[in-house]
């Protein structure tokens, strides 16, 4: 360990050229730093993400091979004036049970769609400015005027589960709910008819022998405001939405449609086994009456795009990482050039040459183990200053994304931008970080409105981190400039 | 105890080789002074008995191995102490922490003793304060008795110095000889000088002149 004593002699002597290695290497660190933090945040971000957004299947009929079917019949039959009949198989929940057992399926709900007419009170009707609004566009004989929701537990509900709509009094539906005659109703409703958490409404099924039901009003819900957007024509007014179980829904549907739903959605505890849970699904039913769809698309978006801030992430901090070496290997080059004497005379004694090189790296890790302090205290600065920048950048996308979101397909493709661009090369602020941020919060919108806090701050574990980066750069430096060394001649050093 | 046999050595790109198959003997407990004119090749024959070169022709023995049998790292480390015209100190230690250095790394009988490497700076005439400054505050002479202190504090059997009093005055050349003769006669070393000056030579046991490419021994 007499190496290791010459480096801190040597240092300490030369305190002047050692604290202008400590200002370069402090640099070099806190650069460093700042990637490791940004890339951190991302990772952050990403798994915060992934939980809040999850995935889902969904189990309902095969329309698509239900449309081949009737397609052959008409080809088939020879009486070309009969209509074919498109028939549809309702989805088993003995079937739906046997997936939910699955492994990384967390829950399920089944829903049923149907409706009936409003008797002791009255629906909403909507005869605004299109003119065609109440009216039923033909087809269907069988709709009423509220549409029934037979749903396993309404917190199950997408427009539940991502905020759109609230429960805002009583309770939304559970799956204790099961063969009660509970109903969760809009607020609209309930403030036109003057209903609320108790009182009992009743309504008259549309088809068979058109049974009166008396129901139980066991909640309150606010839909989401712009909702009425995207009811096209002919439907009914959006307030006219009840929420029951599944099992009141199959009762007003008819006897046939008992331990069915219309579909069933899973949602699955990991995001990241959609498919394969998919396929394992897809062995347990019949794949010609039903089919078994993933949905984790706004799951996909959001690695996606994680991905290409961690990537920028990764890349600055190779690039300061290379650039870093670089610089260092270079510094340390002339310092073996200057200090050949030096080197001459410790050969002459004796020394081995692998010595001198640990010597080297020895000081250089003393001046590593200050610069450290240095980064450290200067990255909470740099932390500080990065995460105001990536919230007030987030800030603004927020806007733009609320302003977008009308039209935004289901799969969210919207907010990939090609990777290796993640500054997004005409912002005006120009600000690469602030650019990465922008679309990992676009990703994440709606399902995560409220993680716009990227938690940048220097841990320990960041230190230890960049410590390691430190160490492997002073490595590697050493390593480059330790030819110098290894070829040395003494002689050459010491007689000229 | 060191035998060259046959040695030759010429550098690259020259007509004539400096010496070649030159064959000596060198004992312990006896001081030699190896003389010549400038240009000879004194320093590049010292270099190789040093370790620090390696001969193109011939071999170095000591104590009966090839010096390069032994890897000439491991000769520098344990076999051989070198005094250079320059001193060839370690220029940012005290005088003390250059001894404690080469003894830690020649893995000297008496590395880590302190108080040992202050009474030998203190035998040469160091001051207690003068040992713990640095070398480069020193004057010439002084360094040059670091630098002979050095040699004194490792074991190594064979010491060779480069015209060590060539930086010196007369009474610091006369101290720095008598140094030399102590470690030959009381440490019971090899010492082997190149030297300009007649007084040096005529102190040594005994002298060689290199002339005409071979070694001679003077009267
Ligand atoms: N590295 C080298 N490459 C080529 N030639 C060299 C080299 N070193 C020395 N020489 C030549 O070899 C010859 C001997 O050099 P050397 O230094 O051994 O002489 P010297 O006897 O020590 O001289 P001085 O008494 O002046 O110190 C000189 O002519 C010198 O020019
Ligand atoms: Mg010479």
């Amino acid at each position: 360990m007499n190496f290791f004593k010459r480096a801190w002699l040597n240092l300490t002597a030369k305190w002047g050229r050692s604290v202008l290695l400590v200002l370069v290497t402090s640099a070099i660190m806190l650069f460093v730093l700042a990637g490791l933090l940004i890339r951190n945040a991302a990772n952050t971000a990403t798994s915060n993400a992934k939980k809040s957004v999850g995935a889902t299947i969904t189990l309902s009929a095969n329309r698509e091979a239900a449309f081949k079917k009737m397609r052959q019949q008409t080809t088939s039959s020879s009486n070309k004036q009969q209509r074919p009949k498109l028939t549809t198989t309702p989805v088993k929940l003995s079937d739906a049970k046997q997936i939910a057992k699955l492994k990384n399926v967390a829950s399920y709900n089944a829903s049923v769609s149907t409706s009936a007419n409003a008797k002791s009170f009255d629906a909403i009707s909507t005869s605004s400015s299109g003119g065609m609004g109440g009216q039923t566009m033909g087809g269907m004989s069988s709709n009423g005027d509220i549409l029934i929701s037979g749903v396993t537990a309404t917190s199950a509900v997408t427009s539940f589960s991502n905020n759109s709509s609230k429960i805002t009094k009583g309770r939304g539906i559970t799956a204790s709910d099961a063969g009660t005659n509970n109903v969760v109703i809009e607020s609209e409703l309930a403030k036109q008819d003057k209903l609320s958490v108790g009182d009992t409404i009743k309504l008259k099924g549309t088809t068979g022998k058109k049974t009166t039901y008396t129901m139980k009003i066991v909640g309150i819900y606010k839909a989401a405001s712009s909702a009425s957007t995207e009811q096209g024509p002919g439907a009914t007014d959006p307030a006219n939405s009840v929420y029951t179980s599944y099992t009141f829904a199959n009762t007003v549907k008819g006897s046939k449609y008992k331990n069915t739903a219309d579909s069933v959605t899973f949602t699955l505890s990991n995001p990241a086994k959609a498919s394969s849970v998919t396929a394992a699904g897809k062995r347990l039913i019949s794949t010609s009456k039903y089919s078994l769809s993933s949905d984790d698309s706004s799951y996909q978006t959001v690695k996606a795009s994680m991905n290409n801030v961690k990537s920028f992430a990764d890349k600055i901090v190779w690039l300061v990482a290379i650039a870093g070496t670089i610089i260092l290997a270079l510094i340390i080059i002339l310092m073996v050039r200057e200090r050949r004497y030096e080197i001459g005379v410790l050969l002459s004694l004796g020394e081995a040459r692998w010595k001198i090189v640990a010597q080297f790296f020895a000081e250089m890790v003393m001046v590593l183990v200050v610069s450290l302090v240095l980064a450290g205290f200067g990255g909470k600065f740099v932390g500080n200053k990065l995460g105001q920048q990536l919230i007030s950048q987030q800030t603004t996308t927020t806007a733009t994304t609320t302003i977008g979101s009308t039209n935004q397909q289901p799969g969210g493709g919207n907010g990939q931008a090609p990777s290796g661009n993640p500054g997004g090369s005409g912002q005006p602020s120009g600000n690469q970080t602030g650019g990465s941020a922008r679309h990992g919060h676009q990703m994440t919108k709606g399902a995560t409105a409220d993680q716009s806090q990227l938690n940048i701050d220097v841990t320990l574990l960041d230190l230890v981190e960049l410590g390691g980066f430190g160490l492997a750069i002073m490595f590697l430096s050493i390593m480059i400039a330790s030819g110098g060394i290894l070829r040395l001649q003494p002689k050459k050093v010491l007689i000229d | 105890m060191l035998k060259v046999t046959d040695l030759g050595y010429w550098y690259d790109r020259q007509a004539n080789s400096l010496f070649e198959h030159v064959n000596l003997n060198f004992e312990s407990g006896t001081s030699y002074a190896i003389v010549g004119q400038s240009g000879s090749g004194k320093t590049t024959f010292l270099s190789l008995l040093a370790g620090l070169d390696k001969p193109r022709a011939g071999k170095i023995e000591i104590n009966g191995e090839p010096i390069n049998e032994l890897g000439l790292t491991t000769y520098r480390r344990s076999q051989v102490a070198i005094v250079f015209q320059s001193y060839n100190l370690l220029t940012y230690m005290s005088p003390l922490n250059n001894l404690m250095t080469a003894m830690a790394i020649t893995n000297a009988k008496h590395r880590g003793d302190r108080d040992y490497a202050r009474s030998v700076l203190r035998k040469l005439g160091l001051s207690d304060q003068q040992m713990t400054k640095n070398v480069q505050r020193l004057s010439g002479g002084q360094q040059q008795r670091v630098a002979i202190a050095r040699t004194m504090v490792c074991d190594a059997p064979l010491v060779v110095a480069d015209e060590p009093t060539g930086n010196l005055d007369e009474t610091n050349t006369k101290d720095v000889i008598a140094q030399f003769q102590k470690i030959a006669h009381e440490q019971h070393k090899c010492v082997i000088i190149v030297t300009h000056e007649p007084d040096v030579a005529a102190a040594c046991d005994h002298a060689y002149r290199l002339a005409e490419h071979q070694f001679k021994k003077e009267a």
